[in-house]
């Protein structure tokens, strides 16, 4: 065997295999799901586009509608919140390493878990129904659970440590001599904020709103657990089709639809300039 | 000066004088809230009068002893651990693999398989989840525990490799090279001079795909049929029909588990490595 040939074999050995693995499992799945969402019932069922139809009916629409202002309102909060801590950690502090680090580490802590620990709160008589009692301001149990409300802070619970990231990278990039210089030119700290810092930080800013945006969007178990039966966003459709309704050619429609979305999303965020690439985290 | 302008003055000096106690006290209360409730799950891991009672009266371990004799929880423990065991090895050689391809290796499409490699990330875990179940089940494989650690295994991926790849590519090829001209071939070089040196980052990206895989949920709940019941898979169906007091103690188990393989994580590589690929 020649050198060259060599080369070449230990290229397709060391790239061919681990692609390989994801164009199996990963790639060939998805591309199944898009070729069932076409058939009526299981193939070999005649082929239709009454699935992708059917998801502009009354109902779906509606809980696409109530997913699409849940994804807003998150992706608001969480960047208002997510900037502002970034940005005082930045600031305002000195001990960064740790606070990143106190940032961080409830993420990696299960999602689950950490559901559970806001039902705790949420339910009636819980933790918080304690705190409001304790300090007057309620004289009965109160619960918010099962409400937008419990699910708008459920979602923005998880995904604010996942959003102060690309934040705070941009941030911490930031030259401070550029927000001096605006000072000593007689701007003020608001007018250096929207005039040099926000710039300069529009790439992770817009990365941070891409990495909630995008999870929010396909949320399935923060609606089933704090939402319940009410508060169903595309997710939980998805779910119940592929899980109780065992219609699964349009469950496939629904993923399908939900994945063009995103893909249209990250279209547009990196014609605008955010880069997500760059920015490893997790979603659930 | 027009009344709007007075104002946004105003607004100014109260930013100008304020704005570091706002920046401080927004830190404490946005940590404050990310952690009060994983603190109180694990206050209430000790409660006496079990799930309900808040505040609790009186603390106790008897839950952490009702937990070690819950069969059903037990097992979930191990099937987890099996599951992670079994896949993190396969991600972690893997993305190695790639990372060394990528970053010795000229070809075209690069930049795609790095596109392809980060994506699991990015497309919703219930879209792939679904994806992965009809992949099973056309094929007539179904759930189960190779099913599961192929699922973790894509999802674990992209983490690995976002560890593993940059240190690859900053990786002083000249020892490489000196090592070649002393006579060894390219395996020996690899085990003996590329391996050690890239060893933290492995080892950093091996925990935390386990880490991943260990709190794996959507993929697991839609691939794995019937009876694969993960961690996270058990804490989900307690939740939802009946929560009893060990939950509080799995998810304190959760909990330390999780903190102390991200904290050796971060010793190993560094913080900046963990976050974003820089």
């Amino acid at each position: 065997m020649s050198v060259r040939d060599r080369y070449w074999l230990r290229l397709l050995l060391l790239v061919g295999i681990p692609v390989g693995v994801l164009l199996l499992f990963f790639v060939l799945p998805l591309v199944i799901m898009l070729w069932l969402s076409f058939h009526d019932g299981m193939p070999p069922a005649p082929y239709t586009l009454e699935n992708y139809v059917r998801l502009f009916d009354g109902l779906y629409l509606n809980v696409l509608w109530r997913t699409l202002t849940m994804t807003v309102q998150v992706t608001v909060l969480v960047t208002i919140v997510g900037y502002t801590l970034a940005y005082s950690v930045v600031q305002f502090s000195r001990r960064t390493t740790l606070l990143l680090l106190l940032v961080i580490l409830p993420f990696w802590t299960n999602y689950i878990v950490r559901m559970y620990a806001l039902i705790n709160i949420f339910q009636t008589g819980g933790a918080m129904s304690w705190a409001l009692n304790a300090v007057g301001v309620l004289n009965e149990d109160y619960g918010m659970l099962f409400t937008h409300e419990a699910v708008l802070i459920g979602l923005a619970y998880v995904w604010l440590p996942l959003a102060t990231l690309p934040f705070y990278a941009s941030l911490s990039n930031l030259d401070t001599d550029l927000i001096d210089a605006s000072k000593d030119l007689g701007a003020g700290p608001i007018k250096t904020f929207y005039s040099v810092t926000l710039p300069l930080t529009y790439n992770g800013l817009i990365a941070g709103i891409i990495l909630v945006a995008i999870p929010t969007f396909g949320a399935f178990v923060t609606p089933a657990l704090l939402g319940g039966t009410d508060q169903i966003m595309i997710g939980n459709v998805i779910d119940q089709q592929f899980n109780q309704a065992f219609n699964w050619p349009f469950g496939a429609a629904i993923g399908i639809f939900v994945s063009l979305i995103v893909l249209v999303v990250l279209g547009l965020s990196t014609k605008i300039g955010g880069n997500i690439v760059g920015v490893g985290g997790d979603q659930q | 000066m027009s009344a709007l302008g007075s104002a946004f003055g105003w607004l100014e000096r109260f930013c100008h004088n304020y704005g570091p106690k706002i920046g401080r006290s927004t830190i404490v209360i946005v940590l404050l809230a990310l952690w009060l409730p994983i603190v109180l799950v694990v206050v209430m891991s000790f409660a006496a009068d079990g799930v309900l009672s808040f505040p609790p009266d009186n603390l106790t371990l008897e839950w952490y002893f009702v937990f070690l004799e819950n069969d059903a929880a037990i097992s979930s423990v191990f099937t987890t651990m099996k599951v992670s065991l079994v896949a993190t090895p396969i991600t972690v050689a893997l993305a190695t693999m790639l990372s060394y391809g990528v970053s010795r290796y000229d070809f075209r499409g690069k930049s795609a398989i790095q596109g392809l490699v980060t994506l699991p990330i990015i497309v919703p875990l219930i879209v792939v989840g679904v994806a992965l179940a009809l992949f099973f089940g056309m094929i007539n494989v179904g759930g189960g525990f190779w099913s599961v650690v192929a699922a973790h295994v894509v999802r674990t991926i992209p983490f690995a490799a976002l560890i593993i790849l940059p240190t690859f590519m900053t990786f002083d090829r000249s020892l490489e090279e000196a090592s070649k001209d002393l006579g060894a071939n390219e395996l020996e070089t690899f085990w003996n001079v590329t391996l050690p040196n890239i060893m933290p980052a492995i080892v950093a990206g091996g925990i935390l795909a386990f880490t991943v895989s260990f709190n794996e949920f959507i993929y697991t709940y839609f691939v794995r049929g019937t009876g694969m019941e993960t961690m996270p898979i058990y804490l989900w169906s307690r939740i939802q029909h009946n929560v009893t007091p060990e939950v509080n103690v799995l998810s304190v188990v959760f909990l330390v588990v999780a903190i102390l393989l991200v904290l050796v994580a971060v010793l190993l590589t560094n913080i900046s490595r963990l976050t974003m690929r820089s």
